[in-house]
């Protein structure tokens, strides 16, 4: 009685919130047929913004996945004073407003920034270009592999490194050989996680792109013009294309889950 | 057995260390030191009169008033959820557990712009709603509903490993006992998740009152009225107006600070609890 | 040698988890180091191993030293407790790896590979995946990958600890086939007697990150030099007797013996013997006893355990001289509570005398030790009950009385302070102390143990006297002292710096002969510091500065105490004080 309450009440809930937007997405893309789902990619200023978002995506991901795995090494396999205040900082950007993340960097590199007289003389350009967008994509998915990483090794333990490098292994070849096998599903999830979100930040590239259609515009932005110009099965085609990456996201978590049977936090 | 390992045996801490700390450095406090200094080199006056102006007080109203409402939403439902997907086996319970972490992966201007088309009102839920004289789309309703969204996954997925490690033994125990199934929700579960519950609100509260994208779209952004913190310092960058921009920032970093802090002392609260109930 | 440690010292947070262990394992030995859990031992393996640097002293593999060498280059095959098979690779490549990372050609691989599986009997499951495999297998797996790259040295960490019984034995008989087969020298970390009697050629038994004894499994177990070694290899009674010229005394019977320990100063005392269960001998009469007699006792429990009968047995009060502090046996503080014996018979012997709970027999011993232990047991001295209480709750006495699983009695002093017959004389510190202990030594007392308040027990424990005569019975109590805490030892001597080189370096050697001495006769290992200075007050001062100190100090005139000591007894800050006194004329 009470369980079918409960499940009832948790299946509304998450229907309203949840499946129906998510729904509402492809509904509305599709509504005027899958041509014209089609036709909206045949926009130029909508390829330039997918080209954006993928090359956003291929500059941050790899950086953020290395920095993630040197933040997992050194703090699950050593100890040392300052952890904890590391494991604070890196989390930081999490509690950030993605608004605040785009406006410190327009402080550091804008016209009236830091940095910003220098960079006009020497005729670089950050804010309102693709390094702005890149460094804050980077602010914003900073913490993602790491976050994901480093509870997993830290269960893990280190006792098949110590056998590795007990039985002659050098420092690479236990990372490539042991480490990075025992935490490839962590990491992939770690990576996954950190490119939907990449690729989908809204809020701090809106701050530093400068909205220059088809320069500057990433997949998000993009979709809010078409959306402010009532295009609305443009918005929603592209919003389909960034929705599908969330559900591929999420199938690999839970492959990740069933692979490892390991859940995160 | 042995008492704590020294870990210096595996190498690479050099380098990974030198390198987390160099990328920490350059991308995060870097950026961050450059905000405070740019609100810290402001005239006090100009800075007093910059965040207390009555379209900023608005706003700040409106941030925590909706991202606390919304996280005491996620309380609730989210308590529900985590308990029906630990407790109950129903079919499609690993979709649904799966897509609890939907708001994490989805980009915030997709969920904005499909929250936005579901309640408006000729949207799906909108227009039923619509009849009964409630308007969510373009009221602080809305905004609620999609910091709600944005929050759900921070409760469940904090509250899920509580109730997980809090076995069915002790409620069947607490029963045994002689107490009633109100009576042991109240004196065993609720206690016992307490922790994760005030952590997975707090976390929710945190990303609410920063949240900007799912919040825009369905905001209708109208300045006093539905007009969010982030929005108002994205408006005073559009204006140039940098330094009015960077004062918000600072009030809006110092909030992250602060509930970065209870986050991490409501944690060690946990911890604490958890150990002492292990002991 | 094969391996050879000396002095290894390793800390964690200021305390010594391994506590200057030195020891040699000669080549193709079969060394198993046995504590309980806690003890160090699988510290020190990994010390060993180079997994855990050591904060002192010195590591050597066959005479190269590998102190400062990474565990990279120790070349040494490890199996770990819970076997670190590298989970995502199969059989083969697991105990591939050593090689791979030594580029060694795929055929070579595969040959040596080949040879391993056959060694621990698991052919055939090369392409297997850890999780594929039992438990049992696991661990042979390990055991395969560390002998892969033909280390000489192999070390096991409690490798059979969570399998059961029957693949342990079997597993047990595999490591010592595939050890003698290639003779590799092979140090075994366990906590399990049995399986450290399977196994080893020679034991080495750790408590308190010490090493305690080393020594064949037989000899170890028929002749232990302290109680922990003789309790903890299998069940012992232990029992506090008096040891005359020729005889040991339990209350009023005697047995002859032949070991002959040097009585100090002549007279009778106290000494502690151990007695294995399976070594006494029960009958109706005293009569019919083919051994000395001990005691009458009386039958409590009966345990029926298979192949053998358990009986647990309770001397009763009047045995008032005797009393027993071994097994099972719970002494009160005050001294009271039933001394109780535990004794081991063959189903024979349960035969010719069936007995039951309730029936009164008497007791004789085929076979005693005499542990070589100069602290028997405690007398707590005081005037008044209100300082009974406080000496009693000393962190530092209930440490050692519950570590020895000794007696403590309780002695009221009128205003003449006569030393108790037997055991240490433990006294308050304070005013009035030195003198108090002074007479104590003058009446008789051989140790008497000054405890001022304090609520820690002590970390460091230096250890000097005055007087050569006094140096053999100082080290002796020394040694038998700190078995019993966590503690780091420390042989101090004073000698005047500059001017006089010969004096200090007289003085130097003299420390450093009494360092060997402690280590050949006492399995002591100890640092030795020379203060600047000349008699006990540059010593006093060194321990002083010491964060949680003792001192053992061995005196050959009672005056001294009263005199020259009074002033470190009664210090602003007192650390505990055990005084050793043996009286340079006899």
């Amino acid at each position: 009685m009470v369980r079918a309450l409960l499940i009832t009440l948790s299946l509304a809930f998450l229907s309203a919130l949840l499946f129906a937007p998510l729904a509402v997405v492809f509904a509305t893309a599709f509504s005027e047929g899958v041509q014209a789902w089609f036709a909206s990619f045949a926009d130029s200023d909508t390829g330039a913004a997918i080209r954006l978002t993928l090359l956003t995506a291929a500059i941050v991901v790899p950086l953020n996945t290395v920095f993630g795995i040197c933040a997992a090494w050194c703090i699950a396999k050593f100890e040392f004073p300052g952890k904890s205040l590391l494991i604070t900082l890196i989390d930081l950007p999490l509690a950030v407003s993605p608004v605040v993340s785009g406006l410190v960097y327009v402080l550091l590199f804008g016209l009236q920034g830091w940095f910003g007289a220098w960079l006009m003389e020497h005729d670089i350009s950050i804010i309102f270009a693709l390094p702005g967008i890149v460094l804050a994509t980077m602010f914003v998915t900073f913490p993602y592999v790491a976050r994901e990483l480093i509870p997993l090794m830290q269960q893990q333990g280190d006792d098949e490194e110590e056998a590795a490098i007990t039985l002659g292994a050098g420092g690479w070849f236990t990372f490539f050989h042991v480490t990075l096998p025992r935490i490839r599903w962590g990491l992939l999830y770690g990576v996954i996680l950190c490119n939907a979100r990449a690729m989908g930040e809204f809020g701090a590239v809106s701050v530093v792109s400068g909205h220059i259609r088809g320069l500057t515009n990433t997949m998000p932005l993009h979709i809010e013009i078409l959306y402010q110009e009532y295009n609305f099965v443009g918005a929603f085609a592209v919003a389909s294309l960034l929705s599908l990456l969330a559900v591929v996201t999420l199938l690999i978590k839970s492959l990740v889950e069933w692979r490892t049977g390991y859940r995160r936090r | 057995m042995t008492p704590r390992r020294s870990h210096s045996v595996l190498p690479g801490f050099g380098i990974t260390f030198g390198f987390t700390a160099f990328f920490l450095c350059a991308i995060v406090l870097l950026p961050l030191t450059a905000l405070v200094m740019r609100g810290a080199s402001m005239d006090l006056a100009r800075f007093v009169e910059v965040v207390t102006d009555p379209r900023a007080l608005a706003s700040y109203r409106l941030s925590f008033g909706t991202s606390m409402l919304a996280a005491a939403i996620n309380l609730v439902f989210g308590f529900v959820i985590a308990w029906t997907l630990v407790r109950y086996r129903f079919p499609g319970r690993r979709i649904v557990d799966a897509i609890i972490d939907m708001p994490f992966a989805l980009p915030t201007a997709v969920s904005g712009i499909a929250l936005t088309a579901v309640f408006s009102a000729n949207g799906w839920i909108g227009e039923h709603l619509e009849k009964l004289g409630i308007k969510v789309a373009y009221t602080p309703l809305g905004i609620t509903l999609a910091l709600t969204l944005i929050g759900l996954p921070f409760v469940v997925r904090t509250v899920q490993p509580a109730l997980q490690e809090l076995s069915k033994d002790v409620e069947e125990a607490a029963e045994t006992l002689g107490a009633g199934p109100f009576h042991a929700f109240r004196r065993v579960i609720l206690p016992a998740v307490l922790p994760a519950l005030l952590t997975g609100f707090a976390l929710a509260f945190a990303r609410g009152v920063g949240e900007y994208g799912s919040v825009i779209f369905i905001a209708g952004n109208m300045p006093g009225l539905t007009e969010i913190t982030p929005l108002l310092i994205v408006i005073r960058l559009e204006e140039y107006d940098y330094a009015a921009a960077a004062a918000l920032g600072c009030v809006m970093l110092a909030i992250s600070f602060l509930m970065l802090l209870s986050i991490n002392l409501l944690q060690a609260w946990g911890r604490r609890r958890l150990v002492a109930a292990r002991r | 040698m094969s391996i050879s440690l000396d002095q290894v010292t390793k800390r964690y947070q200021d305390h010594p988890v391994v506590n200057d262990v030195s020891l040699e394992v000669s080549e193709g030995e079969f060394f198993v180091l046995l504590g309980p859990s806690g003890s160090g031992k699988s510290t020190l393996l990994r010390a060993i191993a180079g997994l855990a640097p050591i904060d002192h002293g010195q590591i050597a593999l066959h005479g190269n030293d590998v102190t400062h060498t990474g565990a990279r280059d120790r070349g040494v095959g490890l199996v770990f407790q819970n076997y670190a098979l590298f989970r995502h690779m199969s059989v083969a490549e697991n105990i591939e790896f050593a090689l791979r990372v030594r580029r060694m050609k795929a055929a070579e691989r595969r040959a040596r590979r080949k040879e391993l599986l056959r060694l621990v009997a698991l052919e055939g499951m090369d392409e297997r995946l850890p999780a594929q495999l039992s438990g049992g297998q696991q661990q042979r797996v390990a055991v395969a990958r560390a002998l892969a790259h033909k280390p000489q040295v192999l070390l096991l960490d409690e490798p059979f600890g969570a399998l059961d019984a029957k693949i342990r034995e079997e597993l047990r008989r595999t490591i010592r086939t595939v050890q003698r087969e290639l003779g590799i020298t092979t140090v075994l970390v366990t906590h399990d007697q049995e399986e450290a009697f399977a196994l080893a050629d020679r034991i080495g038994v750790m408590n308190l990150g010490r090493l305690l004894e080393v020594g064949r499994p037989r000899d170890l177990y028929a002749r232990p030099a302290t109680r922990f070694v003789a309790t903890f290899l299998g069940a012992a009674n232990l029992m506090l007797a008096r040891q005359g010229p020729d005889a040991i005394r339990f209350g009023d019977s005697a047995i002859a013996t032949d070991i002959h320990h040097r009585l100090p100063q002549g007279r009778e005392h106290e000494v502690v013997v151990v007695m294995r269960p399976e070594e006494l001998e029960i009958a109706r009469d005293r009569r019919l006893l083919t051994s000395g007699y001990i005691a009458r006792a009386v039958v409590e429990e009966v345990l029926f355990t298979g192949t053998l009968e358990r009986l647990r047995l309770t001397l009763p009060e009047e045995v008032e001289a005797s009393r027993l502090v071994g097994v099972g046996t719970s002494v009160g503080a005050s001294g009271s509570g039933e001394a109780r014996l535990e004794v081991v018979r063959t189903q024979p012997e349960r035969r010719t005398l069936p007995l039951q709970a309730g029936d009164a027999v008497v007791i004789g011993a085929r076979h005693l030790h005499v542990l070589p232990t100069p602290l028997s047991s405690f007398v707590v001295c005081v005037e008044d009950s209100a300082r009974e209480q406080e000496l009693l709750s000393h962190p530092l006495l209930e440490q050692l009385v519950a570590s020895m699983k000794t007696r403590v009695l309780v002695q009221q002093m009128a205003s003449d302070h006569r030393a108790p017959e037997a055991g240490v004389a433990v006294i308050a510190g304070g005013a009035g102390a030195a003198r108090r202990a002074a007479h104590m030594l003058a009446t008789g007392a051989n140790e008497v143990l000054v405890l001022p308040p304090s609520d820690a027990v002590p970390a460091q424990v230096g250890i000097c006297w005055h007087g050569d005569g006094v140096r053999g019975a100082t080290l002796a109590v020394g040694a038998s002292l700190l078995r019993q805490l966590s503690a780091e030892a420390i042989c101090l001597a004073a000698a005047p710096e500059g001017r006089r080189d010969s004096a200090r370096g007289a003085t130097l050697r003299r420390l450093l002969d009494a360092r060997s001495e402690a280590r050949a006769t006492h399995g002591l290992e100890m640092r030795t510091e020379l203060v600047a200075g000349e008699g006990i007050a540059p010593i006093a001062d060194y321990i002083a500065a010491l964060p949680a100190p003792m001192l053992v100090l061995g005196v050959t005139r009672a005056t001294d105490v009263a005199g020259e000591l009074a002033a470190f007894i009664e210090s602003e800050r007192p650390s505990p004080v055990l005084l050793v006194y043996r009286s340079a004329t006899p």
